[in-house]
């Protein structure tokens, strides 16, 4: 088991006409981990994902999949072998049944196991002979997912997984994930649901307009970020200046109150505060909701 | 035993997850030799990464705290626990040694000291039992 | 398994193409054969099947045309592209697959109309013959390939659910105009495949050797747009 980037980009970027979807990108997603790909809105996830799948063709830079590159339409169709992917609609052949989804799908990979078919079909409770069009937009996710889900691949790629999925679904959804990588599968999704990246995720990555703002493990974020709300007495002269530390991203300040947003370094921040005879230092740990939120600010 | 992980306390799960085990054990909702469930289902009970529980018990390992098996799972070591006790009975019995010997040189008899302990032991499951 | 997945795109335009088409042609050639006296000649059945093979030409183009909508951008207005391009097959397969399923279905829909009206005109008139027969249906299916060429490249360039096919009719409705008049007359496509040029009006017959050049010219002309088509998928965003 070797450590390559099952996904790596470099510097790659799309525009259309003078708007850059996704600019300059520097990508590498690990191994048998599970990395969560965050983003507003037309931050480029989508661009960036269906460029990795070879359906739209980068306007500069290069990237990998699984070793291959996605610039070479032969290599696209090996990859295209190992890789599960969900899009972000999740639609189906409405003139299919759920069954004949089933068995079209299964024609192509080698990877699919017929037993996991059985249990999701029971568990996410889907009718066989219906046809997807007449399928409820939540039941026609959950086909999207057990297709994907019944597999084994290298890499399993998903696009806004959770959108349409009740509270259930969504912790189906989870579970499903969680047993993918625990059977060697990397994945790789895009998500607006911060609670669910927040618990599942190993890794983090931040797009906002176009460009990685951040990519970190989870539990490095976890360990090092922190909020520091200090008060003083009497205002320091020059407040601003003296907290210029390394690490510190973000200061407030209102009346007698301060707060920072660090993303290391808390102690030194506490330090100072100490040091300028501060009256109430409070250091709280940040969530990712707070994280994403100052960084998708910042511009 | 059910694990309850905090996603914002600011601690890496996995952290998390390894001091609950250690709790579980010092608490005795986790027996010596007990098995812990396996990374995958205890990843898909929590919901969190199979990464984040395999790092907690290997963690766990390193310390000594469990014992992972090839292919059977992780369970809470025995050998640790035996081997402090053994310890602490070879500690003990230096200690009683050097005491006897102390009694010895006093000038008090074998069959004194014998008795000595005994009234000792004796009265002291006395003082336990009041 | 894409053959199936053609299929059950097609299917039901397929089978109410195929038989509205068995059906009207067999109608005509039936009401025209009832019309006849038990003197009238021969030439006059001639014309019936004549009269509905040029009904089955308008038909075909039609079914034909029809059958073409789908394809990877169609699939984009339904939202499913990303789920087909997902797929380890290539772009240029997805295309030959449908081109395949799509000519064999036009074909099918040339044949079986034929095959009916000859049945048809056999039991309540009379029927030329095989030759007759043959060179209609040949003119139709190998001059057809033409037609069939333009509304696959459509299909591949217009994008929208229902949109391609409009346009693939505007622009034949268009041709036929431009053609149909005065020097241009030969080039015609729809006077080709209705088989105007070889048609005598005394015997009822087509008459001379049957035009393999046009035909071949045909069919190279409907892979050149096959073709095209192809380029224009390969090279596009989805």
């Amino acid at each position: 088991m070797t450590n390559a980037p099952v996904i790596e980009t470099n510097g790659l970027g799309k525009s259309y006409g003078k708007t850059n979807a996704v600019r300059d990108l520097d990508l590498t997603v690990g191994p048998d981990r599970i990395t969560a790909f965050l983003g507003l809105n037309g931050a480029g996830k989508s661009t960036t994902i269906r460029m990795l799948l070879g359906m739209v063709k980068p306007s500069g830079g290069s990237g990998a999949v699984l070793g291959k590159s996605i610039g070479d339409p032969a290599a696209g169709l090996d990859v295209r072998r190992q890789v599960a992917y969900v899009s972000e609609d999740k639609r189906l052949y409405a003139y299919m049944t759920v069954e004949q989804m089933i068995r079209f799908t299964s024609s192509f990979y080698l990877d699919w196991r017929a037993d996991v078919v059985k249990t999701l079909l029971k568990q996410y409770d889907l009718p066989p002979g219906q046809k997807i069009r007449s399928l409820s937009k939540g039941m026609r996710t959950k086909v999207a997912l057990l297709l994907a889900f019944a597999r084994r691949p290298e890499l399993l790629i998903l696009d806004e997984p959770s959108e349409g999925l009740d509270p259930v679904g969504i912790e189906d959804l989870l579970q499903a994930l969680v047993a993918q990588c625990a059977e060697g599968t990397t994945v790789f999704f895009s998500s607006h649901q911060i609670a669910e990246v927040e618990r599942v995720a190993d890794q983090v990555c931040i797009l906002h307009h176009g460009r990685l703002v951040l990519d970190a493990s989870v539990d490095d974020i976890r360990q090092s970020y922190r909020q520091i709300d200090i008060v003083f007495p009497s205002l320091p002269a020059e407040l601003q200046v003296q907290f210029q530390l390394a690490g510190v991203e973000n200061i407030r300040t209102r009346g007698h109150q301060m707060n920072v947003f660090a993303s290391r370094n808390a102690d030194a921040v506490v330090e100072r505060a100490r040091d300028l005879h501060a009256s109430s230092i409070e250091v709280t740990p940040v969530g990712l909701r707070d994280i994403f939120l100052q960084k998708v600010k910042e511009n | 035993m059910f694990f309850r992980l905090k996603p914002s306390a600011g601690q890496p799960l996995y952290l998390q997850l390894m001091e609950q085990i250690r709790h579980a054990i010092e608490n005795g909702a986790l027996q010596d030799g007990a098995q812990l469930p396996g990374i995958r289902t205890l990843a898909e009970e929590l919901l969190v990464s199979p990464n984040t529980v395999a790092k907690a018990y290997s963690e766990l390992e390193h310390a000594g705290v469990l014992e992972l098996r090839h292919g059977s799972g992780a369970f809470v070591s025995v050998s640790r626990r035996a081997r402090a006790l053994t310890d602490r009975v070879r500690a003990a019995e230096k200690r009683v040694s050097n005491l006897i010997e102390e009694l010895r040189a006093e000038g008090l008899r074998d069959e004194e000291i014998c008795r000595l302990f005994e009234a000792g032991l004796v009265q002291q499951s006395e003082a336990v039992r009041k | 398994m894409l053959w199936y997945k053609s299929w059950l795109e097609t299917r039901s335009r397929f089978m109410i193409s195929l038989l509205g088409s068995v059906a009207l042609c067999s109608f005509y050639v039936y009401h025209w054969d009832k019309e006849a006296m038990p003197y009238t000649k021969p030439e006059y059945y001639y014309y019936g099947l004549h009269g509905g093979h040029s009904l089955l030409c308008v038909l075909w183009v039609l079914t034909v045309t029809l059958l073409t909508m789908g394809g990877l951008l169609r699939e984009r207005a339904a939202g499913t592209a990303p789920f087909t391009l997902a797929l380890p097959v290539s772009r240029m397969r997805l295309m030959a697959t449908r081109v395949s399923v799509g000519v064999l279905q036009a074909m099918a829909l040339v044949i079986f109309p034929w095959s009916a009206m000859f049945l048809i005109g056999g039991l309540t008139g009379k029927t030329h013959s095989m030759y007759q027969a043959f060179f209609h249906i040949v003119l139709l299916a190998g001059g057809g390939i033409v037609f069939f060429g333009v509304a696959f490249l459509i299909s591949s360039l217009v994008e929208g659910e229902y949109t391609a096919p409009i346009v693939s009719f505007g622009i034949l409705l268009v041709v036929g105009v431009v053609l149909g008049n005065g020097s241009l007359r030969g080039y015609s496509p729809w006077d080709f495949i209705a088989g105007a040029d070889y048609f005598d009006r005394t015997t009822g017959l087509l008459i001379g050797p049957i035009p393999w050049m046009h035909i071949v010219v045909s069919i190279l002309l409907g892979a050149l747009f096959v073709a095209i088509s192809a380029k224009a998928i390969q090279t596009r965003d989805f």
